[in-house]
């Protein structure tokens, strides 16, 4: 099901960990990866002159400076391209986040992974004035499943088997479900793991809820993952279903950690369309800055599968 | 009786210093070069121990640790992660300590001895 792979890297330690994952996947999908690198960012519109993303230096962009550029990140990425030949490496100037979204609905990858700002001493461009802003919006407007590998803790794959759910019954959650649902019937031993959290952070207003009303909430939201996503397991057995109480990234975090999850897959409910403004649902964030595994994000762009 | 301790490991030099180490050290050694096999062993003759490598053909070491704790009698044997990957110590969560290749032998046998309360 994933056949092609953007992954979109700074070719610096910050993208290691999502690397290990993109190579991984690749391996185990038999998919081609697309190692895409942004170089830089033009100094101005028509600029011949963009701030290389290692050093924070303004370079003159030239055929010369791009082969450079694709040595580097040959010579970077070589274990893994020796052992995954279904790859190749492209470059492009430009803004990050536009480039990768311009490519991926050129190209329609079937997914995109990014790294995260694992580094807090990092003090490159792309931490400085990019890396969050960037995976804020291609998460966001993403025509495809976009996964994100934002922590070291993160990165330890051996694959996929564990797959948590995540879901708050949207049109959005229906996609992601789609996927989990795919990804783990189609795996030897995968388990699929439903899960909804109901969000009582308000507990301490005047909206708290009793622990009646509580109870009668989860209940009726493990009645609703039954009805809306268990018809549609068609005849897979080995999930669970799940609805806790508390603040829903926090409860997601700890789910997955509990369940020793894979891959976390959910999605978000962003209402500004607007790119440059962009910035992600609040669980979202967090969920994927805090996650102990990759995390697949759905936007309400996200294509479902077609079979 | 001694204690027993299972090296999982897919570098048999690994396998051959830890079995040496912790023979030398009066425990009865078991090994396994991948996690399928390690969990075979364990089902079969669970230890008190077990060295857990991460990355490894087939399935991983947190692979194997999540099939083993999902079987109610294994799920409280004490793993010590050995890796040579970087932030190593993530890997599992509950593992009782993550020590990075190379290591200190001296180092090792105490973290054992301490988690088998010797």
């Amino acid at each position: 099901m994933f056949k092609k792979i953007l992954f979109a890297t700074s070719a610096t330690p910050a993208g290691d960990y999502a690397a290990r994952v993109a190579f991984e996947l690749a391996s185990r999908f038999n998919a081609h990866v697309s190692i895409f690198h942004v170089l830089g960012v033009p100094s101005r519109g028509f600029s011949q002159t963009v701030v290389d993303v290692r050093t924070g230096e303004n370079v003159v962009l030239d055929d010369d400076y791009k082969s450079w550029v694709k040595e580097e990140i040959q010579t970077y990425y070589e274990n893994q391209l020796k052992d995954h030949q279904a790859s190749d490496i492209l470059i492009e100037v430009g803004f990050p986040h536009r480039e990768i979204l311009r490519y991926a609905r050129e190209k329609k990858p079937d997914l995109i992974v990014l790294g995260g700002s694992t580094d807090e001493n990092d003090d490159s461009v792309y931490k400085r004035h990019i890396a969050g802003t960037t995976l804020q919006r291609v998460t966001k407007s993403a025509p495809c499943p976009v996964l994100i590998v934002n922590r070291p803790a993160a990165s330890f794959w051996g694959g996929i088997s564990s797959i948590v759910f995540g879901t708050d019954f949207s049109a959005a959650s229906d996609v992601s479900f789609q996927y989990a649902n795919k990804i783990a019937s189609s795996i030897e031993d995968g388990e699929l793991h439903m899960f909804h959290a109901v969000d009582i952070s308000n507990i301490h207003s005047s909206l708290a809820m009793s622990q009646d009303k509580i109870e009668e909430t989860l209940r009726q939201a493990r009645n609703k993952i039954r009805s809306k996503y268990v018809s549609q397991l068609e005849g897979f057995k080995n999930y669970s279903i799940d609805v806790w109480e508390g603040l829903p990234y926090v409860e997601i975090v700890k789910y997955a950690r509990e369940k020793q999850a894979d891959l976390i897959i959910m999605s978000h409910q962003a209402k500004d369309v607007d790119d440059d403004n962009a910035r992600l649902g609040s669980n979202m964030e967090q969920v994927i800055m805090r996650a102990t595994c990759p995390v697949i994000s759905i936007n309400r762009h996200t294509s479902g599968i077609v079979e | 009786m001694s204690k027993k301790i299972l090296v999982i490991d897919d570098d048999p030099n690994i396998i051959d210093y830890l079995t040496t180490l912790f023979e030398d050290n009066g425990y009865e050694v078991n090994s396994a070069s991948d996690a399928q096999k390690g969990l075979e062993l364990v089902k079969a003759n669970p230890p008190d121990l077990i060295t857990l490598d991460l990355e490894m053909p087939g399935d991983w070491g947190p692979r194997f640790y999540r099939k083993m704790t999902q079987i109610d009698a294994l799920k409280n044997i004490p793993v010590i992660v050995i890796s040579g990957l970087t932030s190593n110590q993530y890997a599992i969560q509950k593992a009782v300590a993550t020590i990075s290749k190379p290591f200190d032998k001296d180092q090792l046998i105490k973290i054992v001895k301490d988690t088998l309360m010797e």
